[in-house]
């Protein structure tokens, strides 16, 4: 019996991995039922951190309150709005309030959200970030204090796909070697690239959840491959959304296709849809994932 | 070079709008050489400030607004300063701060300072360094990630560039990208591979 998310990592169980957003604002119970969806379909959920730079409520807080309601939480945590004395103290926070799982990041400028004039910290960066939760885990800070009381984090990192580009394939190199336990990706939309990126990466040693994000549109799909770094939607895909009759069924059809195909090159799927999770179970279903 | 930009005259106004009897200070360096200071700049000020009912008492251009020696360094240049009642400094927040510490007055500025910069081939650079006081620029090839990359990343780029170019601005060249050419121009890829250690912020 498998319990918690680091035990599922070290075991040989395709994981699935999902995205939720804390509100905007103090009532928390419509993202709560958002999430309720989930239990026993993900085996954890990660909480973004004022994702796209647009305030929100904490990822630490929303994440107590998913734990609070038996759901094991991965807090994402970014380098933009902390300097390494506030990183520390909410890490030790976390800790302390039972969370395990963390996520780290660098975190969009601020200049692309909803504060744009808010001054960005950038202390750290997130290869430096898993550096210094790997002091806390040691049981001393970063400037070699000794904690009462250390942490014990399964910390993941992040990484684009694209296995042209060396710079980001190089700086993922060194988060494993700072000690990351996973790495969740950028979304997947092309299998082929996505299988070069892990032969790239292979040697690596460390477990890849490939990202997920169900299409919608063909619009969608095209301003991704416009604006987002390293989203690469195949012509093929395009073609079968422009075509589609319920563009929502075919991008959840493209989907489940791809996860299929993921099952056999990655450790999981980190599946991010944009807004609710009210067909992440179905995708599921259709992929043949049973969830827990 | 520190790089400046004129905030609008009417701003200047707005900050000027209780003075009067104004003395201007140019800069003959830095602001000079980016029109923001230098003798046309101060002469066409006076001339705004005088058009628009302010009476200037005179001015002065000294080496550079941030090197001053005392006050009657500059009273040597014009001893008008002696009737002003306030100090209108086109220069960078140095110059301004230069004059501030010899002249017991109401000090403006007409300038946003924005960084420290330079130009190379008749071409402004701007954000060239940010002055951190703990230099690793060698290890970047001669371009700093510090200052260029408005993230200031010290391992290797964010996820957020698009085609090299940055994600805060997507005119801009992600300085990782040039990082990583100018590596590859010098035969020193594997600097690359380094890890660094965040800069240390203590007041300098």
């Amino acid at each position: 019996m498998l319990f918690n998310f680091r035990e599922k990592l070290n075991s040989r169980k395709f994981l699935v991995t999902v995205e939720v957003s804390p509100p905007k604002g103090t009532m928390f119970s419509a993202p709560l039922e958002d999430a309720c969806q989930l239990k026993g379909v993900a085996d954890a959920l990660n909480v973004t951190d004022n994702q796209c730079s647009i305030m929100h409520m904490s990822s630490l807080a929303f994440s107590k309150l998913l734990l609070d309601q038996g759901h094991e939480p991965i807090m994402q945590l970014t380098c933009r709005d902390r300097n390494r004395i506030g990183l520390q103290s909410d890490l030790l926070g976390a800790y302390a309030l039972g969370i395990r799982n963390i996520c780290l990041m660098t975190g969009d400028h601020p200049a692309c959200g909803d504060h744009p004039g808010s001054k960005p910290v950038y202390d750290l960066d997130s290869v430096q970030l898993i550096e210094l939760v790997r002091k806390l885990d040691s049981g001393i800070d970063f400037a070699g204090k000794r904690l009462d009381g250390g942490t014990s984090f399964c910390a993941g990192a992040v990484s684009g796909i694209d296995p042209e580009n060396t710079l980001q394939l190089i700086k993922l190199e060194k988060k494993v070697r700072c000690g990351a336990d996973f790495i969740q990706t950028q979304a997947v939309y092309d299998v082929g690239m996505f299988e070069e990126f892990m032969e790239a990466v292979n040697h690596l040693e460390v477990p890849v959840i490939a990202g997920l994000i169900p299409l919608k549109s063909l619009s969608m799909a095209e301003y991704m491959n416009k604006n987002i770094s390293g989203i690469h939607v195949p012509e093929e895909i395009r073609l079968r959304m422009k075509d589609a009759s319920s563009p929502i069924e075919e991008g959840l059809s493209i989907a489940s296709d791809t996860i299929k195909e993921l099952t056999k090159l990655s450790r999981g799927v980190h599946i991010m849809p944009i807004g609710s999770h009210k067909n992440t179970p179905r995708l599921l279903s259709m992929a043949g994932i049973s969830g827990k | 070079m520190i790089i400046t930009s004129a905030k609008t005259f009417e701003e200047i106004l707005g900050l000027l709008k209780d003075e009067d009897n104004i003395f201007v200070i140019g800069c003959n360096v830095c602001a000079a050489k980016l029109k923001t200071g230098g003798e046309p700049e101060v002469l066409e000020m006076c001339r705004r400030l005088e058009e628009s009912g302010k009476h200037v008492v005179g001015w002065a251009l000294p080496t550079a607004a941030c090197s001053i020696r005392s006050f009657e360094s500059l009273a040597e240049k014009n001893e008008k300063i002696k009737e002003a009642r306030c100090i209108l400094v086109m220069g960078c927040g140095s110059g301004v701060s230069a004059v501030a510490s010899v002249v017991d007055l109401p000090i403006y500025g007409s300038n946003n300072t924005l960084s420290l910069g330079g130009s190379s081939g008749g071409k402004l650079l701007s954000n060239q360094c940010v002055m951190c006081g703990d230099c690793t620029i060698s290890e970047y090839g001669g371009l700093c990630p510090k200052s260029q990359c408005p993230k200031a990343l010290l391992n290797g780029p964010c996820g957020g560039s698009v085609d090299g170019m940055c994600e805060v601005n997507r005119e801009m060249n992600c300085v990782w990208t040039l990082i990583y050419e100018r590596l590859k121009r010098i035969n020193r890829l594997d600097l690359l591979y380094v890890i660094h250690a965040p800069k240390e912020h203590g007041f300098k």
